[in-house]
């Protein structure tokens, strides 16, 4: 579904990301974590096209998509939640979805879509007419998944969605990213906690200092020393 | 001297011009809503404007219901072709901010010294569009003055509709919110630019085309309107569709009844002074810095 | 994609090397010895005046962070009060100058204390735009003082002395050397406070602390009464320019100062020579003003190709002439030293 190879990105003049390989399989959940700073957000912005990328390759649906601009790749099946849910706060939730399918391909049917949405996330469907502004954390992070999935991709991006959110809630999202997987939907999941990630991926990336250090099967990962000691904390 | 009719008829004057700058401001802060920018060519669409109707008018003997419409179509592509060849290449690069502020103000004495070339340095009469007073409870008020009252409230009424329902308004709120969220739902951020900048280049040239018969045409006529509608943009709130509206007509209204006290030369000190001690209580303007 | 704003390269105010600014002083010194037509000498000095112009305005934005677009209200505060109390008070001209400063500069603080709180760069803008327009408008209508828009006539030149005995210089409308020389030296000086101020320890410490404006907040204090520094010797500076301004052109209006023309003059001067370096808006200066001469033959086109040769600049150069000359010359540094390598 997606292949990079070889991604090499700079953050204005200093290296950022080095010779970064991925490979995410259709309809699976594959997972990338690694700590704060080590440039998972930065990979996730460069495969979008709102990094530039300077050698490498990205292929999307065995498609080189290097040369598309970053807003016709939601065209090609990419959506995003990006980090911080970058919700639209001065429109309504059902702005914020309808803007969503934005795209040609989905525009005209964008009440059935939203329909599909209020279905998944009746609390939204209770705010509808409310300002993104007003919503609670966890209700912007359901906001911004309900967004993402209007232009129905298929392979959705989360970056960090479990950022600022209380536990229960943090559970309820992954559930919901489960649920998005059953449809079909390919995931690829950023996060800093690798236990919520590895707890919901089947196979994970490990995103050290701009490196993929290791990447492995979600259980053998769990079960790595390096895994646990550095991360795990045990 | 400050009778009820004498008063009124100051009002509908107060609320004429300022209608005329709520147009140029709304334009202005359409601009730095979604593209952050100034553009210090603003006046000279107004001013084109005003020369486009003169020219059709008066060279051409036109009818103002045919050239009105061509002239402020004819410089919507003109801001359309100026932003795709000269702002859109800036906007990319660092220094953006700075770098366009140059660009607008040199195609701005570009423009202004074009106008001069060709129509020459002196005041151009433009004819009423329409002719005659209506003439209520001994009150005069000019046909031509109540059409542009009614042509600003159609064209804010529209305006409104065309953000609020269309895609395209959609669009061009998420750009000016968030442009990398409205990246990633796909919507073509500079194509968004090049039509936000030729509808901004529209509504002042739209202004320019009503007020020119009032103030006559002039390659300058652009600048004070430019530093108005600046005022009038601050006073209402960076970036606040209803503060640029609502502020035009206080403005207007201020100057309006200013001149019943003061000498005309006077006059501007009150909207500078209003302006700075708006910025000095509360300098996010009336309506606060807001998302529209 | 979001490409840095320039406000992140503003508070990193190159300094020029002491050699490069010296080198330019001498040049600047010489020129008159090269040059004997009257014609462009005045040229030249009107060269120096918006040099200083575009130099201290420089200073203000990018230094101490006022992006302001009402400089010329300095300008014409320096002008006015030197030119009316020479004219009713008798006082000489030559200590109208610095006295024009001091009254540009005190007045300055009016808008200047204001601006230091408010921040946001907009609102700043046409804060400072609205003083100067205010100073117009009472210019142009109080006039049992300035005469309105009719304008000072018969402002004094600088009164003329005596250097030993053989020498007497004149300053009058005639003499375009010796002013020349006043204006330069106005114009050093100018430098050399700036210079001073940006090698000071706030100075050095603000350079260092590059892009952020709130980390450098909590150096404490120092950094605002710096900034305030910063600003009153720009305004200061714009004041005794403009008090030079009205003894060597005798006459004075209202517009010929006040205006936002002048201010767009500076603005682009400064843009073009690039700001946020020590020397780009005196590059600047000389190249639109001698630029601006050159184009004299194209009669009416010539405001024309002017307002496009800015937006071409910019878009070659959009960070100004001196960083792309920099840029040219480290390319060629570049290229040199591959070659030798080789």
């Amino acid at each position: 579904m997606l292949e990079v190879k070889d991604l090499q990105i700079y953050y204005g003049d200093a290296q950022a990301l080095w010779d970064i390989s991925i490979r995410v399989r259709p309809k699976e959940i594959c997972t990338l974590v690694g700590a704060n700073g080590a440039g998972k957000t930065t990979l996730l912005k460069a495969i979008c096209g709102l990094v530039p990328v300077a050698a490498g390759k990205i292929s999307l649906l065995g498609k080189d998509v290097k040369a598309v601009p970053a807003n016709e790749r939601v065209s090609l099946g990419l959506s995003m939640v990006p980090e911080g849910r970058k919700i639209f706060t001065g429109m309504t939730v059902e702005e914020n979805l309808k803007i969503g399918a934005y795209v040609n391909k989905v525009w005209n049917r964008k009440e059935e879509f939203l329909g599909k949405n209020y279905d998944l996330f009746p609390r939204l469907k209770e705010r509808r007419n409310q300002l993104g502004g007003t919503l609670s954390g966890g209700e912007r992070q359901m906001l911004a998944i309900a967004r993402a999935l209007m232009s129905q991709p298929d392979l959705l991006f989360l970056d960090e969605p479990s950022l600022g959110l209380s536990p229960k809630f943090v559970d309820h999202v992954m559930e919901i990213v489960r649920s998005i997987n059953d449809q079909g939907v390919t995931i690829l999941l950023v996060e800093q906690n690798i236990n919520i990630a590895l707890g919901v991926a089947q196979r994970g990336y490990v995103l050290e200092s701009g490196r993929i250090v290791m990447h492995d099967d979600a259980g053998a990962l769990l079960a790595n020393p390096h895994i646990k000691e550095a991360y795990l904390g045990m | 001297m400050f009778t009820l009719p004498i008063m009124i008829e100051q009002a509908v004057n107060g609320l004429v011009l300022g209608s005329m700058y709520a147009l140029v401001a709304t334009g202005l802060t359409l601009i730095w809503g979604t593209m952050k920018m100034l553009n210090f060519a603003h006046g000279e669409f107004y001013m084109l404007g005003g020369f486009g109707t003169y020219f059709g008018l008066m060279i051409l003997g036109l009818p103002p219901w045919l050239v009105v419409p061509i002239a402020v179509f004819l410089i919507f592509i003109i801001a359309f072709i100026l932003e795709k060849s000269i702002i859109s290449p800036l906007m990319g690069k660092p220094g953006w901010d700075i770098s366009t502020v140059v660009a607008t103000l040199g195609a701005g004495i570009f423009l202004q010294n074009f106008a001069f070339k060709f129509w020459g340095g002196d005041f151009l009469n433009v004819p009423y569009m329409f002719d005659g007073v209506l003439r209520i409870w001994g009150m005069a008020f000019a046909w031509h003055r109540l059409y542009i009252l009614a042509l600003t409230l159609v064209v804010i009424i529209t305006f409104w509709q065309i953000v609020k329902r269309t895609r395209f308004g959609l669009a061009l709120r998420a750009t000016a919110q968030d442009n990398e969220a409205a990246i990633l739902m796909g919507i073509p951020f500079r194509r968004i630019y090049t039509i936000t900048f030729g509808l901004s280049a529209s509504l002042a040239a739209l202004a320019g085309s009503a007020l020119a018969p009032i103030f006559s045409v002039n390659p300058w006529m652009g600048m004070v309107p430019l530093i108005k509608a600046l005022i009038v943009v601050i006073l209402g709130g960076l970036g606040s569709f209803t503060g640029a509206i609502l502020g035009g007509f206080i403005l207007g209204l201020c100057e309006s009844f200013s001149v019943l006290f003061l000498s005309s030369g006077w006059k501007d000190l009150i909207s500078f002074s209003l302006l700075i001690i708006i910025l000095v209580i509360k300098p996010s303007g009336l309506f606060g810095a807001k998302e529209w | 994609m979001d490409p840095m704003p320039a406000r992140k390269l503003l508070l990193r105010l190159r300094v020029a090397n002491p050699a490069t600014l010296w080198g330019t002083f001498a040049l600047l010194a010489l020129l008159p010895l090269l040059i004997h037509n009257d014609y462009y000498l005045n040229i030249l000095t009107i060269c120096l005046i918006y040099a200083a112009l575009a130099s201290t305005w420089n200073l203000m934005v990018g230094y101490a962070g006022i992006l302001s677009f009402g400089h010329q209200a300095f300008y014409g505060l320096g002008a006015y009060f030197s030119a009316i109390i020479t004219i009713h008070l008798g006082v000489s001209p030559w200590l109208g100058l610095p006295l024009g400063g001091l009254f540009a500069a005190l007045l300055s603080l009016a808008i200047g204390i204001p601006c230091l709180r408010l921040r946001i760069a907009p609102y700043i803008a046409i804060a400072t735009l609205a003083f100067s327009e205010i100073l117009l408008v009472i210019c142009k209508n109080w006039v049992s003082l300035t005469r309105g828009e009719m304008g000072l006539s018969g402002i004094p030149p600088l009164t003329s002395f005596r250097l030993g005995d053989f020498l007497t210089l004149n300053f009058g409308s005639g003499s375009k050397v010796p002013n020349y020389y006043v204006m330069l030296g106005i114009y050093i000086l100018a430098m050399l406070a700036m210079y001073w101020l940006m090698n000071s320890k706030v100075g050095l410490a603000l350079k260092s602390l590059r892009e952020d404006q709130d980390a450098a907040a909590s150096l404490g204090v120092d950094i605002t009464r710096y900034k305030l520094i910063a600003f009153l010797i720009s305004s200061f500076f714009a004041g005794v320019t403009g008090a030079f301004y009205a003894h060597y052109l005798s006459i004075l209006t209202p517009e010929s100062v006040f205006s936002v023309g002048e201010m767009v003059e500076v603005v682009a001067i400064t843009l073009v020579g690039g700001i946020g370096t020590f020397l780009g808006p005196t590059l600047g200066a000389f190249t639109l003003i001698v630029g601006l001469e050159l184009l004299r033959g194209l009669e009416d086109y010539r405001f024309m190709i002017y307002g496009a040769m800015l937006v071409i600049v910019v878009l070659l150069l959009p960070n100004g002439l001196l960083m792309g000359f920099h840029r040219s010359v480290t390319r060629i540094k570049g290229l040199l030293q591959f070659g030798k390598t080789k």
